[in-house]
């Protein structure tokens, strides 16, 4: 059993190679019958005179019908495949990554680690897919342009080493040739696939001698889909290995292909033939199957055993791997909470909490001389002698002196100051807090988990979800729409502003102005939303009654 | 006729050596060319170094003597001679931001700017590219040793004069390093 990354490449690497040339045999098979099929059509008379051979002693014949073969699948090659990159990528809806984004700028810096770690052989792009799901993919053409394409979802739930680990296996599938290959067999069988059904609609006419060639055609077809199954789970280990030949890092890739393959947000639709491409498998976990023939027919071998070797590899188990995905998914989240707890005396003369520094800062009557303790009968101190809090409020009023925007707020009609929340650029008003965000950023920011969901946040989150709830409720029974507050204007085009809720399974309202692509929420509102979707606040929801 | 079977004997050797040689010439191109960007990126760092120092300044007045460190780490590396002299002095700056990195953690507020924190990650990307160079430059320099010590090329070799190169290590540095998992911790 192969125990490192150099051994397995060498074990698959002669593998690779035999079964490619069984593929390209039979393309070469596929397009000498093809060729016999349409002489067939045009000289019928003298091949049933001769009894259907299908392959001659002719020695010239043959070679003529390789070489023309050989021409038509050349072109078909180069024209299909030349444009590829450019199509895929307008096919998803990919863009280049936002400079002003720090997620994205640290996906730039990585893709500069890996060329620097590949030696600088090849220049490749990288893409942002604006998706929610967790994939990503290479592709490469034959005008030499290549790209790796990694979705919003997957960019944002990874951290650094395991997004390295990720773009290094990548990288690898294109520096290999193996994107090219892909690219190219998907594009044939797109050529099989047009033709057995111009052969179908042939068939219906006439000439017997048609269906011995189209059931050739057909088995052909689904050897060649199986062989490059085969070909396409070889590729997928060596790939593994490649990344950890780069990174030397397997628990990483480990961790990465962990959180995929258990992801029930899904891994997307990408288009057929396409699949290859990718890290995992969209289909496999959706499903989850396993068993002889789930594992023929699948592009990509189990997750499970991908992970098993580099876990070998790293001398780690899979148990282990469980507990560390799940201690840092929960540590991701403790920043915040293990500051301590304070109490702090509120304006009605009460004591107020326990409540974390971040909780603290948000109330919005907190000032430098509001007293705070850190528990009954400890000792009582203004706020602004206590080292943390200090500095968060410092912080808020160092960020005044930001940059002023073009953008005025629809509320207070002041400037709105650029700030950036969960690492993305937005526009917030100082003195209502309501945030502008850009339609294209929300996605990542929902995702991300940055900042936490305070208990503020999550039971503000409650009580506007039911009061929206009750809100529909009122407007089905009394039959109009009643709107009691008036359409702000927006902030860039001074148009008024669609009032709508978020989506009607996360019932927080939002105003969205469709001339420019901006949502405007009031203060709070975007950390509810995402504290709602966190936690799947739907309408009936259990995690609602709490 | 007798004659051809020498006179072609002799033609192959002369295209086998030919072809050695210009493959060794091309190994040892190339590990020269690694051996400049290690350079390139190790010179990235001390440019980013005075940028983060008087941005967390303001945040971490009691850690004087961590900033004081890097900022002496970086002066040493900036003005080191000769090959071991950088490679310690690289190292020693590697260290001390290391220390940097550690203490940074324990000013929470220092997440929320976004400033420290873009800085930081420039760093992070630095030490990787730093990592990943002399990684590719020891992968070259393996590859060169093989291709110059196995049997039919080192006849070759050793006739043109082609010798072995160095591998960039400073050998302890890993020994100390601190207990915290820095780059799984600093996302």
């Amino acid at each position: 059993m192969p125990l490192t990354f150099i051994d397995i490449e060498k074990q698959k690497t002669w593998r690779i190679a035999v079964f490619f040339l069984l593929l390209v045999f039979m393309y070469f098979c596929v397009t000498a019958a093809l060729v016999q099929g349409i002489l067939l059509i045009i000289f019928p008379f003298q091949f049933i005179k001769s009894g259907f051979p299908l392959v001659t002693g002719n020695l010239l014949y043959l070679f003529v019908v390789f070489v023309f073969s050989l021409i038509i699948a050349a072109i078909h090659f180069f024209v299909s495949s030349l444009n590829a990159v450019e199509a895929i990528m307008n096919n998803l809806g990919a863009v280049p990554p936002d400079r002003e984004d720090g997620i994205h700028r640290r996906l730039i810096n990585i893709v500069d680690e890996i060329h620097i770690v590949t030696g600088n052989k090849r220049m490749m792009r990288c893409m942002v897919i604006p998706s929610l799901s967790m994939n990503a993919m290479a592709v490469a053409d034959l005008r030499g342009d290549s790209v790796i394409a990694i979705t919003e979802g997957l960019l944002s739930r990874l951290t650094r080493s395991q997004t390295e680990a990720v773009l290094a296996h990548e990288a690898y599938h294109i520096l290999s040739g193996d994107c090219m290959e892909t690219t190219v067999a998907a594009s044939l069988f797109g050529m099989y696939a047009a033709m057995i059904e111009r052969l179908q609609a042939l068939g219906e006419e006439d000439s017997p001698g048609i269906y011995p060639v189209f059931f050739l055609f057909w088995i052909l077809l689904k050897a060649s889909q199986l062989l490059s199954m085969f070909v396409s789970r070889e590729r997928e280990y060596r790939a593994d290995a490649a990344s950890v030949r780069m990174t030397r890092n397997p628990l990483a890739l480990a961790e990465a292909l962990h959180r995929i393959g258990r992801n029930a947000d899904g891994s997307g639709f990408i288009g057929s033939g396409l699949e290859m491409l990718c890290i995992s498998d969209p289909q496999e976990t959706a499903q989850q199957e396993e068993g002889v023939w789930a594992s023929l027919m699948s592009t990509h071998p189990p997750i499970k055993k991908r992970e098993e070797i580099l876990l070998r590899m790293a001398h780690a188990s899979i148990a282990d791997l469980e507990k560390r995905v799940v201690k840092a998914g929960v540590a991701s989240l403790t920043p915040a909470q293990s500051q301590g707890q304070y109490y702090v005396l509120n304006p009605e003369r009460h004591w107020q909490g326990p409540c974390t520094v971040a909780d603290l800062v948000s109330f919005p009557w907190i000032s430098p001389r509001s007293w705070i303790s850190t528990g009954p009968g400890q000792e009582v101190e203004r706020a602004s002698e206590n080292v943390l809090i200090h500095a968060a409020l410092a912080e808020r009023i160092t960020r005044s002196g930001q940059e002023f925007s073009p953008f005025t707020c629809p509320l207070c009609k002041q400037a709105l100051h650029e700030i950036s929340y969960e690492k993305t650029k937005v526009y917030q008003c100082n003195y209502c807090r309501g945030i502008m965000v850009d339609d294209a950023r929300l996605p990542r920011i929902i995702v991300r988990r940055e900042i936490a969901c305070t208990e503020r946040i999550t039971s503000l989150a409650r009580a506007a979800t039911k009061d929206n709830q009750n809100r529909i409720l009122m407007r089905k029974m009394q039959g109009k729409a009643v709107c009691t507050v008036p359409l702000v204007p927006c902030p860039k085009c001074h148009n008024s502003m669609m009032r709508t809720f978020y989506s009607l399974a996360y019932l927080i309202e939002i105003d969205r102005c469709n001339y420019c692509d901006i949502i405007w929420f009031d203060a709070d509102e975007l950390a509810i939303l995402q504290c709602v979707i966190e936690n799947k606040m739907t309408a009936g929801s259990d995690t609602l009654a709490e | 006729m007798l004659v051809w079977v020498p006179v072609t004997f002799i033609v192959l050797l002369l295209f086998w050596i030919i072809i050695i040689y210009n493959r060794l010439v091309s190994l040892r191109n190339e590990v020269k060319n690694a051996w400049t960007q290690i350079d390139v990126q190790l010179k990235r760092r001390h440019d980013l170094i005075p940028n983060l120092v008087s941005v967390v300044k303001g945040y971490m007045d009691f850690e004087r003597n961590t900033l004081e460190k890097v900022t002496a780490a970086r002066t040493r590396a900036i003005s080191a001679l000769g090959v071991q002299g950088k490679a310690l002095a690289e190292t020693s700056l590697t260290q001390a931001l290391k220390g940097l990195f550690v203490v940074m953690e324990s000013y929470p507020v220092l997440k929320s700017n976004e400033n420290a924190m873009q800085l930081q990650e420039e760093l992070i990307s630095t030490e990787d590219r730093i990592a990943f160079s002399r990684q590719f430059y020891n992968d070259l320099v393996a590859n060169f040793s093989t291709a110059i010590e196995t049997f039919p090329n080192n006849i070759i070799a050793s006739s043109f004069a082609f010798h072995k190169t160095e591998y960039f290590s400073v050998g302890e540095d890993d020994k100390e390093r601190p207990a915290a998992e820095l780059y799984s911790r600093t996302r």
